[in-house]
C-alpha cells in the first residue's frame, strides 16, 4: 500500500481536468480525482495489523471506522453530482451544438 | 505548448509538498478515536458494524444531510430535463432489436438474486459490512434492470419523488423521536442504558427508511435519463 | 507472513493498473471507450477498497460506481451524437416514395456526415400537428434540433433551428446552393436564464 502511487492518480485526473477539451472528458476526470482521493484517505486509515472496523471477540485491533464513514458520504455525493453535470452537458449540447469547450467559448454571446 | 509546461510544473511542485508532508499525515487516524470506537462503541449504539454506528448515531447529521443533497440533486435533475409537452411517444433508448436476448435472459434470472442482496444488505446493516446507503444502491441496480426486461415499461417520476419526501421526513422524524426520550435530538431513541438487543430497532429502522430513500432518488435520476432525448 | 506478502504484490498490481487506466482515460479521445475504462476503473479501485480494510465503502462503490454512474454517462454521450429533426413539411421533401431519398433528406445526411452525428428524424403525429404550437415553443421546450416546414406562399422549404447552435451556420452554408430551401433562427432566451 503506498500513499505515492495513489497521490499520482490524483495528479493524472487533475492534469486530465486542465487540459480535456470535452465537457464529457471533464466530468470523467472528476470522477477519477474523486475515487483517487477516497484511496488516500483509506491509505491513511489503513495500517498492518488492523481488522475491519467490526466488533466481535476474536477482534484486538480495527482501523478507524471515521474516514470510512466520511468516504460513503462521498460516493454518494460525487454520483448525485455526476448525474447533475451530466443532465446540465445534453442541455448544453442542444442549445449550443458542441460538447467542447473551445467552440463554445469562441462565441460572443458567451463571454 | 508552454501551459502544458506549467501546468506540469505545478503538478510537481504539488507532489513534491505531498511528499514531504505524507508521514505527519500517516498520524492523521491513529489517535484515540479509534480506541473509543472500538471500546464502547457497540455499548453506545447497538451496531457490532461501527461505521454503521458512526453513520446512523455519532454522526447522524451528517448522513441527513446526504440523504438531503441527493434529494435536492433529484430535484435538480428533473427541474432541467423537464419538458411541458405530454410525452406521448416517450420510448426510452432501449430498442429491442439492440439488447440481445441473453441479457435480458440473464437479467430475469439475476433480478430476484439482486433484490435479496440488497435488502440482506439493508437488514444486515449492523452486523455485516454494509448498511442503508450501499443496500440502497443495489437495490436501484435490481430496479434498474426491469428496464431491459420489459422495455415498454413505464415510470411516473412525480410518484417516485412524492414518496421520496415522505421517506425523508420519515428519517428526520426518526431520528428526533429521542428528542422526547432521551433530551438530546438527532440519536438513539432507545434509552442509554437499554441492553443492545434493543437498541438494534434504531438502527434497522432508520437503515430501512436511509434505503428506500437512496434507492428510489437514483432510481428517479436513471429514469430522468432514460426519458430525455425525445 | 507469506498471505501478508501475496496481499502487497496484489495492491501494488492494482495500484498500477489504476495509474495505468488514468493515464489512458486522459490520452483517449473517443468518449464512448473511456465509459468502458471508467467501469474498469471502479472495478480496480473497489477491489482496492478491500485491501485497504473498508468493505462498506467497496460496496457502496461497485453499486454505484460501475452500475449506475456508467448508465447515464452512455445516455448523455449517446445524446450528444444525435441531430434530431422534427418533420412538420408532411410531404416528399424528406420522405419519397416511403424511403429517405427526398432532397431534404440528402442535405441534411451530407450536413450530419460532416460533423459525424447521427440523423433522427421525428415525425411523431402529436409534436408535428400545428395544434402542439408554433416552431418557436417547440424548439424551446423540447430538445428538436432543427424543424422542417414549408412556406406555402413562396413555396419555399423552411429549416429553423436555434441561433445559439454552432451548427446552423455550417447548415446555412451548405443549403445556399438550393433555391427552394431557406434556413431560418430564431434567438432563443440564452442559457442558464
Amino acid at each position: 500500500m503506498n500513499p505515492v502511487l495513489t497521490f499520482i492518480v490524483v495528479l493524472i485526473g487533475l492534469y486530465g481536468l486542465a487540459t480535456s477539451k470535452n465537457i464529457i472528458k471533464s466530468v470523467f476526470c472528476v470522477t477519477i480525482i474523486e475515487s483517487g482521493v477516497i484511496l488516500l484517505f483509506l491509505n491513511f486509515a489503513n495500517y498492518e495489523g488492523g481488522a475491519i472496523p467490526i466488533v466481535s471477540e476474536d477482534v484486538a485491533a480495527i482501523v478507524d471506522p471515521l474516514p470510512h464513514a466520511l468516504m460513503i458520504t462521498t460516493i454518494v455525493i460525487g454520483s448525485a453530482v455526476t448525474a447533475l453535470a451530466l443532465i446540465i452537458c445534453i442541455k448544453v449540447f442542444h442549445h449550443y451544438g458542441s460538447t467542447e469547450w473551445a467552440q463554445i467559448l469562441r462565441r460572443e454571446d458567451v463571454k | 505548448m508552454s501551459r502544458k509546461i506549467i501546468l506540469v510544473a505545478a503538478l510537481g511542485i504539488l507532489f513534491v509538498m505531498f511528499f514531504l508532508s505524507m508521514e505527519e499525515m500517516e498520524d492523521l487516524f491513529k489517535n484515540d478515536a479509534k480506541l473509543y470506537f472500538f471500546e464502547h462503541g457497540l455499548d453506545d449504539t447497538g451496531s457490532s458494524n461501527l461505521i454503521t454506528a458512526i453513520l446512523l448515531d455519532y454522526r447522524l447529521f451528517d448522513s441527513l444531510f446526504e440523504a438531503g443533497i441527493l434529494l435536492v440533486a433529484v430535484f435538480g435533475v428533473i427541474w432541467i430535463s423537464r419538458h411541458d409537452f405530454e410525452e406521448r411517444n416517450a420510448h426510452f433508448m432501449l430498442d429491442k432489436y439492440k439488447t440481445p436476448e441473453l441479457f435480458v435472459t440473464l437479467s430475469r434470472f439475476v433480478f430476484p438474486l439482486l433484490l435479496m442482496l440488497g435488502f440482506f444488505i439493508i437488514l444486515n446493516g449492523h452486523l455485516t459490512p454494509g448498511g442503508g446507503f450501499q443496500g440502497g444502491a443495489v437495490v436501484a441496480t435490481a430496479i434498474l434492470l426491469l428496464y431491459y426486461i420489459n422495455l415498454e415499461r413505464k415510470t411516473d417520476i412525480s410518484l417516485i419523488v412524492a414518496v421520496v419526501k415522505f421517506a425523508y421526513l420519515g428519517i428526520v422524524l426518526t431520528a428526533s423521536i429521542s428528542l422526547i426520550t432521551r433530551g438530546e435530538i438527532f440519536t438513539n431513541f432507545m434509552a442509554v442504558d437499554a441492553p443492545t438487543m434493543s437498541k438494534y430497532i434504531y438502527i434497522i429502522a432508520l437503515d430501512i427508511l436511509i434505503g428506500i430513500n437512496v434507492a428510489l432518488c437514483l432510481w428517479a435520476i436513471f429514469t430522468a435519463f432514460l426519458k430525455e432525448g425525445r | 507472513m507469506n498471505d501478508l506478502m501475496w496481499i502487497d504484490i496484489i495492491a501494488y498490481v492494482l495500484q498500477f493498473m489504476l495509474i495505468a487506466i488514468a493515464v489512458v482515460v486522459v490520452l483517449q479521445k473517443n468518449n464512448s471507450t473511456i465509459v468502458l475504462l471508467v467501469v474498469a476503473f471502479s472495478l480496480v479501485v473497489s477491489g482496492l477498497y478491500v485491501i485497504n480494510h473498508a468493505p462498506d465503502v467497496a460496496i457502496a462503490e461497485v453499486a454505484i460506481g460501475a452500475a449506475i454512474i456508467p448508465l447515464i454517462y452512455v445516455i448523455s454521450i449517446s445524446r450528444q451524437r444525435e441531430f434530431i429533426v422534427l418533420d412538420r413539411a408532411m410531404d416528399d421533401f424528406i420522405i419519397s416514395n416511403n424511403d429517405f431519398t427526398g432532397i431534404g433528406y440528402v442535405l441534411l445526411k451530407r450536413f450530419t456526415d460532416y460533423y459525424h452525428l447521427e440523423l433522427n428524424i421525428c415525425n411523431d403525429p402529436g409534436l408535428c400537428s400545428w395544434e402542439a404550437g408554433p416552431d418557436k415553443v417547440i424548439c424551446e421546450k423540447t430538445n428538436v434540433d432543427l424543424i422542417v416546414s414549408r412556406d406555402e406562399e413562396k413555396g419555399v422549404y423552411q429549416l429553423k433551428g436555434k441561433e445559439s447552435s454552432l451548427l446552423m451556420t455550417k447548415l446555412a452554408q451548405m443549403a445556399e446552393d438550393y433555391d427552394d430551401i431557406e434556413v431560418h433562427t430564431f434567438t432563443e432566451r440564452g442559457f442558464g436564464e
